[in-house]
Formats: C-alpha cells, sequence, structure tokens
C-alpha cells in the first residue's frame, strides 16, 4: 500500500516538473514571437491583408446561387482567415525550433533533465497561445469592420479554440519537419504549402462552389472540417458545418503531429 | 588547488571512447581517461582533435559508437537523464537565445531543472550576482558582449549547482580581460567542490586552470599528468646565461659547467646549463661567474611550456598557441 502511494507521489511530482518545463518552454516561445517583428508580419498582419483583398474582391459571390444565406459577408470569410492564422501560427513554431537547432540553444534544452516529449509540448504551447492571441485579434478586427457573428460570443470563442487546435496540429507537423531536417532556410521555404492547404480547402467560398476537382481533393484535407466547423459557429449555423467535426479533426490533427514530432525527437537523440 | 575527493568514484571515467561519424571516420577513437572529483582537467587539443565529439558524449548530446562513459557515477547512454542531473554545460559559441533578457534565460534555466517560480528566481539573483550581471540581467542578450554572454553562459550551467561543470573553450575570442574574469570564476566554483572539465585549445588556460592536462590528437589521449609533470617529461629546465660584451666565453662554459651540464648550441654570447633544480640555481651560477670575474649581462630559467610537450608527443605544435601565450608566461626570467 505504502509503496503505490509512493509511487503515485512520485508520478504527480514528476508531472507537476514537467508542466513547469512545458509552461517555462511555452512562455519563452511566445515571448520571444513578439520579439521578432519577422514572424509578427506573416501570424498577425498577413491573414487580415488577405481577409480585405477577399472581402472586397470577392463579395460579389454571395450573390451566386448556392452561396449560403449570412448575416455578413466578412463573417463568413474570416473563419478562413483563422485557418490561415493558424497555418502561419504552426509554421512559425517550426522556423523557431529550427532556428534553435542552428543557433545551437536546442542543445542546451536537450542537455537539461527532462523529457523529451516535454520540449516538444514547450514549443507547441506557446504556438497555442499565440495562436489565441491571432484569433482573438482577428474575430475582433473582423467585427470593427462590419462582420456578424450569430453565434455570440460563444460561437466565437469556440471557433477560435479550433483554430488554436489547428495550430497546434500543424506546429507539430512543423515541429516534425524541423527536427527531422534542422534547417531553418527549408522550414522558410515551405511557407507557400500554407496557402496550398489553405486553398485545398472551403476557407473562403463555400463547399459546394468549389471546382468538382478541388470539391473532392477538399474532403480528405482535414482543415476543411475545421473551417467549416468554425464556420458553424461563428454563424449559429450547423448547415454551413459541423463543429464536433471540426474539433474532432483538429484534436486528431494535433495528437498525431505532436507523437510524430515527439518521435522525430527521440529519433533525433537515437541518431545523434 | 583540487579539492579532497569523498566520493568513491571518478567525477567522469572514460574507457576506450569511440564516436564515428558517416565515412568511418572516427572523431574520437578509443579515448580512455579519468577525472577525479573535485580537479580541474584540461582537456587540450587543437581544432579537430575530438575535444568538442567527446564533450558531447559526456554531456549525453551525443550517442557514443563504442566504449563507455561515466559521469558522475551514471553511464551516459543508460542513464543519460541521471547524468544531465549531474552536470553544468557550457558548450562553445555560448548559444544563448538573443532575444530573451539574461533574468528570463536563468530563470527558465532553473525551471528545466525543476525550481518551482520563487527558488528559480532566487537562484537566478544569486547567479546574476555572482557573475556581475545584476545591473544587465533585464537586457537581452543581444546586446551582451561576448564576455558578458560567456559569463551568463557560465551562471546558466550553474543554475542547479551541478557537480560536473563542462566548459567547452569557454574563453575563446575573449579579450584578456574577460578571459581573466572567467578564469577567476572557475578557480572559485573549483574551489567551492565542482569538478571542471575544461576543453581548451589554449596552452595558457591549461597551465592556469588545470590540476591535469590530457592532451588529445587524433580522437586519442596521448598524453595525461599535472601541468609539471608533463613539462618534466619533456626535460629539465634551462638556465641562459647572456655575457656582458666582452667577456670570456670560455671562462664562463668553464665556471658555469661546475654548476651543471652545458647546453651546446648556443649563441655567441650566450652560455647555457641545465637546471634541474629551477630558480635555485640562479644564485649558485650568480656565484661562480661572479668568482670568476665575468660579467654578465642577463639570466632567465627556461622552463619546458605545454607546447614542447604536445610538440613532443605529437610531433606538431598547437594551432592557436602562439597568440594565447603571454610573452612573459612561458620563461620564468630573472635578470
Amino acid at each position: 500500500m505504502s509503496t503505490a502511494l509512493h509511487g503515485g507521489v512520485l508520478v504527480i511530482a514528476v508531472a507537476a516538473r514537467e508542466a513547469r518545463v512545458v509552461a517555462a518552454l511555452g512562455r519563452r516561445a511566445l515571448s520571444v514571437q513578439f520579439r521578432r517583428a519577422q514572424l509578427l508580419m506573416p501570424t498577425f498582419v498577413l491573414p487580415l491583408l488577405l481577409l480585405a483583398v477577399i472581402a472586397s474582391g470577392t463579395s460579389a459571390g454571395r450573390n451566386l446561387k448556392d452561396f449560403p444565406d449570412v448575416s455578413s459577408y466578412l463573417g463568413f470569410v474570416v473563419a478562413g482567415t483563422l485557418l490561415q492564422g493558424a497555418l502561419l501560427a504552426g509554421l512559425t513554431a517550426g522556423i523557431a525550433l529550427a532556428s534553435d537547432i542552428e543557433g545551437g540553444f536546442f542543445d542546451r534544452l536537450l542537455a537539461a533533465p527532462v523529457r523529451r516529449s516535454s520540449l516538444v509540448f514547450g514549443r507547441l504551447a506557446g504556438t497555442l497561445g499565440l495562436a489565441v492571441l491571432q484569433m482573438t485579434w482577428f474575430l475582433l478586427v473582423a467585427l470593427l469592420f462590419g462582420a456578424s457573428y450569430p453565434g455570440g460570443v460563444l460561437g466565437a470563442a469556440g471557433a477560435a479554440v479550433l483554430a488554436a487546435l489547428t495550430a497546434v496540429g500543424i506546429g507539430g507537423l512543423a515541429c516534425a519537419i524541423a527536427i527531422r531536417t534542422g534547417s531553418m532556410n527549408l522550414m522558410q521555404s515551405i511557407f507557400p504549402l500554407v496557402f496550398v492547404l489553405l486553398f485545398t480547402a472551403p476557407a473562403f467560398f463555400p463547399r459546394d462552389l468549389l471546382t468538382p476537382t478541388l470539391h473532392d481533393l477538399s474532403a480528405y484535407n482535414p482543415l476543411t472540417y475545421v473551417v467549416e466547423g468554425a464556420r458553424g459557429l461563428l454563424q449559429d449555423d450547423a448547415g454551413l458545418g459541423d463543429p464536433w467535426l471540426g474539433l474532432a479533426a483538429a484534436v486528431g490533427l494535433a495528437i498525431f503531429s505532436t507523437a510524430l514530432a515527439t518521435l522525430a525527437l527521440r529519433d533525433r537523440a537515437r541518431r545523434t | 588547488m583540487a579539492r579532497t575527493s569523498t566520493s568513491s568514484h571518478p567525477a567522469v571515467a572514460v574507457r576506450g571512447l569511440e564516436r564515428a561519424f558517416k565515412g568511418g571516420i572516427k572523431a574520437v577513437d578509443g579515448l580512455d581517461l579519468e577525472v577525479r572529483e573535485g580537479e580541474i582537467y584540461g582537456f587540450l587539443g587543437p581544432n579537430g582533435a575530438g575535444k568538442t565529439t567527446t564533450v558531447r558524449m559526456l554531456v549525453t548530446l551525443l550517442r557514443p559508437t563504442a566504449g563507455q562513459a561515466l559521469v558522475a557515477g551514471h553511464d551516459v547512454v543508460t542513464e543519460a537523464d541521471a547524468v544531465r542531473r549531474n552536470i553544468g554545460v557550457a558548450l562553445q559559441e555560448a548559444a544563448i537565445d538573443p532575444l530573451m533578457t539574461g533574468r528570463e534565460l536563468l530563470r527558465m534555466q532553473g525551471a528545466l531543472h525543476g525550481m518551482r517560480g520563487g527558488e528559480a528566481r532566487r537562484r537566478s539573483e544569486d547567479l546574476l550576482e555572482r557573475v556581475g550581471l545584476t545591473d544587465a540581467g533585464d537586457r537581452r542578450v543581444g546586446q551582451y558582449s561576448g564576455g558578458m554572454r560567456r559569463r551568463l553562459d557560465l551562471a546558466m550551467a550553474l543554475v542547479h549547482r551541478p557537480k560536473v561543470l563542462f566548459l567547452d573553450e569557454p574563453t575563446t575570442g575573449l579579450d584578456p580581460t574577460s578571459r581573466n574574469a572567467l578564469w577567476r570564476e572557475v578557480r572559485g566554483l573549483n574551489a567551492d567542490g565542482t569538478t571542471v572539465f575544461l576543453t581548451t585549445q589554449y596552452l595558457e588556460e591549461a597551465e592556469q586552470l588545470a590540476d591535469r592536462v590530457g592532451i588529445i590528437a587524433g580522437g586519442s589521449l596521448v598524453a595525461e599528468g599535472t601541468p609539471g609533470e608533463l613539462k618534466a617529461r619533456v626535460g629539465e629546465p634551462t638556465l641562459n646565461v647572456h655575457l656582458a660584451e666582452g667577456a670570456d666565453v670560455p671562462a664562463a662554459r668553464e665556471a658555469l659547467a661546475a654548476v651543471g651540464p652545458l647546453v651546446e648550441n648556443q649563441d655567441g654570447g650566450c652560455v647555457a646549463i641545465r637546471a634541474a633544480r629551477g630558480q635555485a640555481t640562479v644564485p649558485v651560477a650568480v656565484r661562480v661567474l661572479d668568482d670568476a670575474g665575468i660579467a654578465v649581462e642577463s639570466l632567465e630559467v627556461v622552463s619546458p611550456t605545454l607546447d614542447d610537450v604536445f610538440a613532443a608527443v605529437t610531433g606538431s605544435t598547437l594551432e592557436g598557441a602562439a597568440q594565447s601565450r603571454d610573452p612573459d608566461a612561458s620563461a620564468e626570467a630573472v635578470a
């Protein structure tokens, strides 16, 4: 009995210790993000620029026969902005990690007595924090420019959570690539992939208005279900997307990619 | 200089350590060494000798391809986490995030070693004060000088009071003032009981700091001992007597031959003898020369240097030795 109790206390102590590590690394990842102007531009400004272009340039699409009846076009397309923000937040996690590896800072972390998975979780905790700030920012800016969210505060918060979880998922994939390659240049060169993922999901248009090929392709893109789920929450219209399906896609991607990054780190430790 | 050992195991024990890279190139090839608890061990070698590869294996950042290494009594492969808990590491080039402040980095390092917020904060303040960075603690590291970065790097390695401290070329690129400050700090840490494994390509650094020195070349240890022992293996000190102009050289040679064996091949105005007793030879030589009425311009006792040791064991001189050595440090001049 006392052995079991001792074991339990030990497990809690280890978990608490690792939680402190994750929190410290997450804080660092987030605070450094705001000190790098070159990372703030793509994460906080670029998605809003694209939103402005989409909202002003394609708003006539709302008059198409199959376009759903929504309270505001901006409120419809902002879900795509959340998704874009999530993709960019995730990618910057990989870029920052590759920078740590190239600069030698990652060795300092590896030489510390912490679980390898905590190093990945810490980085992704920072991504989660960044994404929450991003999504709040995007939703508020869109609101100021006339977007309406019939789903209310809860719907907006739900959409932000979906997008933030997606950022963690993309961040996990980016970290896995960064750990495998250790190359910041390579991480920066996969930037265009963000737009491939974005436009093979119905980010700014309903899925039914996509070309048949894109329509079929989007069914295989998990981000499709995230953006539709977020749209459903924002517009309080389950017909636009199933939030639970979106949540399943976001959580599934986050778990898969985090496991991938952790395995990549363990493999790196074995190889080196 | 070294503390008395109280532990049953050495701080570092390495047997047949190897590390091969792609293509079969062995950066470290059958390395054996032992570092006693409480000593400063200088690991000396030129660039590419295998110093950094060895350190990376000892601090668990690189897996050996053969052999075994124990640090603080724990195997670097099978007990890596226990090794990490017992070591402090300051690697080459002080890889520190330039966007963070010194204070933030120290607190983060504390968290990495399991400290709670309050404890990490207190320890950070203590260390900032110790390395003289309290006022610069809230500045981003990118604004620090090279010496400040090194001191912060050292402080980060000390957050958890490690038993064994690994310093990989800690003064490379530092100006003399910063280098001396770091040396003082390393001596102080050692006096407090920390075992220090110091890699360097600077002879003076090894001479100044190390209780024992291991010389690595081509991935293997080619010599090991205290600086005095190593130099003694190369040869005895020499007393060089520079005679005044017009002095009787044959008479001087005859007089000095009574003090010690003559060393041949000296310049015309200089007579040299072996000085097994070092500085103690000087007054004897002065007396016999005075008795013989021979005028002297200067005398100097020249001891073998670690560079001489390095040349003797490897057949080449140590890269970087010339620029690191103070001109007045290699010879104990007496005029």
